[in-house]
């Protein structure tokens, strides 16, 4: 057929101004019919050069731009800039501050993955109904973190040394209300979705990344996971403590975007084991170490990074013994993670891209910073 | 003497609300005694539509289509849906409308104007012609044409061409691809759904939707018990005609935004949206005309309004279609076709064998009606057996999907999939 | 437990093991790589089952007045090591290192940053364009030298009695 009709291939655009790209997000896709035989990227409708900006400002200044970055995760954020401020002045944490910590950032994801896998059902053209129960939970995770903190998208909860403040008494309560009603959400979106046959084929073999197509791209978190890497920095580095609790790691297949969907919905419950193993050991003790307010870390480097929902989040740290980075650098996962895009895009038709797309779980904040 | 409603079908008292064709008769015969000489012919269907459309089309999409839909949904998605405008919210759709005809309908420049001005019409027309053949009550039809069904069919495919003009026209991808989309996938389904009625038509002997019912109430069965088969692709394909959400790929909003909505707005939008209820409502009354029986229901409908029952009928039906949309995820535009070719059509052709064969036994064996219940029972068995074993035929092994993830207690690097291990995926 | 953080020297060793007289310095955190020899090295690395630095985790440059360096963290994954290598680009006013992306697909995006960002060209990208800002926008916003504001804006501590000023840089604003 294709040598007697006569066609031309033409591009399409998917975004910025589109019902499925997670924020302002364009791809430049060429199509020919319905196949998708090239995608671009174009980003940078968001960009605010944070790391500038966090060149100029304190040490401390910067714990709300980090919030502005990955807008759905703000407390890893959080954390991993206070983390890298914390090993660059050497600044410990008492255990009840990486307690929160962990609680907090577990929480995070939590709602992150919410969001991700909501979004992602609807991409692939659940209409709605999914997505609703995923917000319809993430606002009791929102809740938690307005009652300690005072805002629920960008918290500014943690501080170099602890978190801001300590947990009120009506935290642990309507944590351990979320502990006891999330297992069912999980139980609720798997019946309705992991057994259905046509998610199923929305969603097997499509945007497959092998292995060594992960590795090589760089890409973190749920992506690598699943594709069947078991890399996770919670259980590989280690930090603020996380190698008290029993936890595991979820881990696909054959790297398709069904599988990152299945990781997404194991890694919630394994976070709600990780709550509940912090919340029972909550110990006593101050949450935060007192910090000069002008903190000048000794002159030198610092990586630090934390498992986020999207992936590892890095922030890399030079100090020049000033009282602001003097290099203040994100290493952003989802902004990575589209390495891979193309590779996954390119073959299929236009409704897989925007699977592919809804499995990577962009935020463009974080993507454009 | 029995009381006069408790008789048979209509008294023919004009008051008696089981049959609305009485007053409308008792119009036109006072009518007839003062206007001239054959104003009635034309009367006749004028009020016959605005009777039907006034009690029947009209609350049923704005009650239903827009109000119930929304609230309905709203609960699926555990939330209230409409709650603000009027009592519950029941004033949602008017103010819709008053909302859409304020907005402005804006054409783009280099769109095909004369066209795309056409096509919001052109939709629309067919719509109501649909009704014309939908049975209500004994007496209550509009048009009992002797092929009401060829007639239905017919006008229902109509509005693809609108669909067509009007992603054709707006000059935008997003449209033209919603356009392309909804002509290949109308064709495709187009071949199942009339298979499908083939096999109810080749049972009842006759393609008049009145005879159809008629059909039913002598021979105490539904056809959708009888031809289960039949209903499920029936169910299918019109959905996928009518874009309902598994199937919606023309106007996929995940996708290309719209589909061949994309460049409309006010009004012209409006009258896609509300007659995309007025079809999914037509292709319910007529898929409970004729599998669920139509006004008849046992006996019922002697002493309740007919015209009541099988709008009670429609709504069952239509419910269908909210719950499907509210529950399940679209299937890609290819793998679409390849359910209705490789599917939809070899199990179509399965049940008019099957029924064909039965038809010729009930036939030529005189059997009475005992033996219908027979088949209903052996078609229902049969049904299932033919989807289960068509679909592990074409590869479905749903024992292999993985349903949970591989859990590692380590991090590390790959972890090879083990051939052993449970769900080796697809 | 965790991640093993390479030393400078250690990376040093495995580095010049497989290819000899690839490294220009060592420091304690890092190993500073020569740019003609770092595609080769850093390929050389990550198939060699000694370092296997398989996941190219972090690029970033950074400006330092007079030069600026490309810094890698490579992770292994089987190993569960990290290291962390450094590229000086000696050349101010036309920076040029060499690409990554024949080894590493993932530094396809990063490269794209840092080019974007702090004008360090890339040679050997398939692709290289700003990838933020538009292609003609002045300057590179990364540099120490673009200032936000002319005179550049100083942390918020004005207000802090015995915080210094940082001084005033040497290269004045764009104007």
């Amino acid at each position: 057929m294709t040598e007697v009709i006569k066609s031309e291939p033409f591009v399409i655009n998917i975004g910025p101004q589109h019902p499925s790209t997670h924020g302002v997000f364009r791809i430049r896709a060429t199509v020919d019919g319905e196949r998708v035989i090239d995608a671009e990227m174009v980003m940078g409708y968001l960009h605010r050069s944070m790391e500038k900006l966090a060149e100029e400002r304190t040490y401390i200044q910067n714990i709300p731009f980090t919030d502005r970055t990955d807008y759905l995760a703000s407390m890893s954020n959080n954390l991993g800039y206070c983390l890298a401020v914390e090993k660059l002045a050497g600044i410990g944490v008492p255990a009840r501050g990486d307690a929160i910590r962990v609680i907090m950032a577990e929480l995070q994801r939590l709602a992150s993955h919410c969001m991700a896998v909501g979004a992602f059902t609807n991409d692939t053209g659940a209409w709605q109904t999914p997505v609703m129960w995923a917000f319809r939970e993430r606002e009791k995770v929102l809740d938690v973190f307005e009652m300690t903190s005072g805002a629920r998208l960008t918290c500014n909860y943690m501080r170099i040394g602890g978190v801001a403040f300590d947990l009120p008494k009506e935290f642990e309560p309507a944590v351990r209300k979320i502990l006891k009603e999330f297992p069912k959400f999980i139980d609720e979106m798997e019946g309705l979705l992991v057994q259905n046959e046509i998610f199923l084929v929305r969603t097997r073999n499509v945007g497959v990344l092998t292995p060594e197509m992960a590795t090589n791209s760089s890409l973190a978190g749920p992506m690598l996971r699943g594709s069947g890497i078991a890399w996770d920095i919670r259980k590989a580095d280690p930090y603020c403590g996380y190698e008290q609790y029993d936890f595991e790691i979820p881990i696909g297949y054959q790297g398709d975007s069904f599988d990152r969907f299945l990781v997404r919905l194991e890694e919630m419950r394994q976070s709600c084991k990780i709550i509940e193993q912090a919340l029972d050991g909550l110990p006593g003790g101050p949450h935060s170490t007192q910090v000069p307010l002008a903190l000048r870390p000794p002159a030198g480097e610092a990586y630090a990074r934390v498992e986020g929902p999207r992936g590892e989040l890095g922030y890399y740290l030079v100090s020049d013994e000033g009282p602001s980075p003097y290099r203040f650098h994100i290493r952003p996962p989802s902004f990575i993670n589209l390495s891979a895009l193309k590779e996954m895009t390119v073959g299929g038709t236009v409704a897989d891209a925007i699977v592919v797309l809804g499995s990577i779980d962009i935020v463009v904040g974080e993507v454009d910073r | 003497m029995a009381l006069p409603f408790l008789v048979d079908g209509a008294s023919g008292n004009w008051y008696d609300i089981r049959d609305l064709s009485n007053i409308s008769r008792l119009i036109l015969e006072n009518a007839d005694k003062v206007l001239p000489q054959g104003i009635v012919y034309v009367l006749a269907p004028l009020i016959g539509f605005v009777a039907s459309f006034l009690i029947f089309v009209l609350p049923s999409q704005l009650i239903v289509g827009v109000y119930g839909e929304r609230k309905i949904i709203g609960r699926m998605q555990s939330r209230y849906g409409p709650n603000r405008v009027g009592p519950f919210g029941l004033l949602q759709p008017i103010a819709d409308a008053i909302k859409l005809m304020q907005k402005e309908a804006l054409t783009p420049t280099s769109a095909d104007r004369a066209v795309m001005y056409i096509a919001p019409i052109v939709f629309v027309a067919p719509c109501v012609l649909l009704f014309a053949v939908i049975p209500f009550g004994p007496r209550m039809i509009l048009a009992n044409i002797p092929v009401g069904l060829l007639y239905f069919l017919a006008i229902s495919s109509l509005p693809v061409l609108a669909a067509f003009m009007a992603g054709w026209s707006a000059n935008n991808k997003y449209s033209l691809f919603g356009a392309m989309r909804i002509v290949a996938m109308t064709i495709s389904y187009e071949v199942p759904l009339v298979l499908a009625l083939l096999g109810v038509v080749l049972f009842t002997g006759t393609l008049s939707l009145q005879d159809m019912v008629f059909w039913t109430k002598e021979h105490h069965i539904w056809l959708v018990l009888l031809q289960p088969l039949a209903f499920v692709i029936y169910f299918i394909c019109v959905s996928a005609e009518l874009n309902r959400t598994p199937t919606d790929i023309a106007e996929a909003e995940s996708e290309i935004v719209a589909g061949y909505l994309t460049e409309y707005s006010g009004m012209k939008w409006g009258l896609f949206y509300g007659m995309d209820i007025g079809y999914a409502l037509a292709a319910a009354a007529f898929g409970a005309t004729v599998f669920l029986g139509g006004w008849s229901m046992f006996g019922l409908d002697r002493w309740f309004p007919p015209w009541l029952i099988i709008i009670g009928k429609t709504h069952l039906f239509y419910f269908l279609f909210i719950w499907t949309r509210g529950t399940l995820p679209r299937l890609r535009s290819d793998q679409l076709m390849t359910f209705a070719w490789k599917f939809m059509l070899p199990v179509a052709l399965a049940n008019l064998f099957v029924v064909a064969t039965e038809r010729i036994i009930w036939v030529k064996g005189d059997l009475n009606d005992v033996a219908l219940y027979g088949f209903a029972v052996l078609n229902i068995a049969i049904a299932a057996a033919v989807i289960v074993a068509w679909s592990r035929f074409l590869g479905y092994r749903p024992e292999r999907n993985p349903l949970k993830p591989r859990m590692m207690k380590e991090a590390r690097g790959y972890v090879p999939v083990v051939a052993a291990a449970k769900g080796d995926g697809r | 437990m965790g991640t093993r953080q390479l030393s400078g020297p250690e990376v040093a060793a495995m580095a010049e093991a497989l290819v000899p007289g690839s490294v220009a310095k060592t420091t304690d955190v890092a190993c500073y790589l020569k740019p003609e020899t770092v595609v080769h090295t850093m390929e050389a690395l990550r198939t060699a089952p000694g370092s296997d630095l398989v996941h190219l985790t972090n690029l970033c440059g950074v400006d330092f007045w007079d030069h600026f360096e490309v810094v890698y963290h490579v992770q292994s994954f089987d190993k569960n090591h990290i290291a962390t290598i450094k590229v000086e680009v000696m050349d101010r006013e036309n920076p040029v290192t060499p690409s990554l992306v024949p080894v590493f697909h993932g530094a396809w995006m990063q490269e794209n940053e840092a080019y974007d960002l702090l004008g360090i060209k890339f040679e050997g990208h398939p692709n290289l364009y700003r990838i933020f800002l538009w292609e003609g926008f002045p300057g590179w916003p990364l540099r120490k030298d673009f200032l936000s504001m002319p005179g550049g804006l100083q942390p918020g501590l004005g207000e802090f009695a015995g915080v210094a000023r940082r001084p005033e840089p040497p290269v004045k604003a764009i104007e």
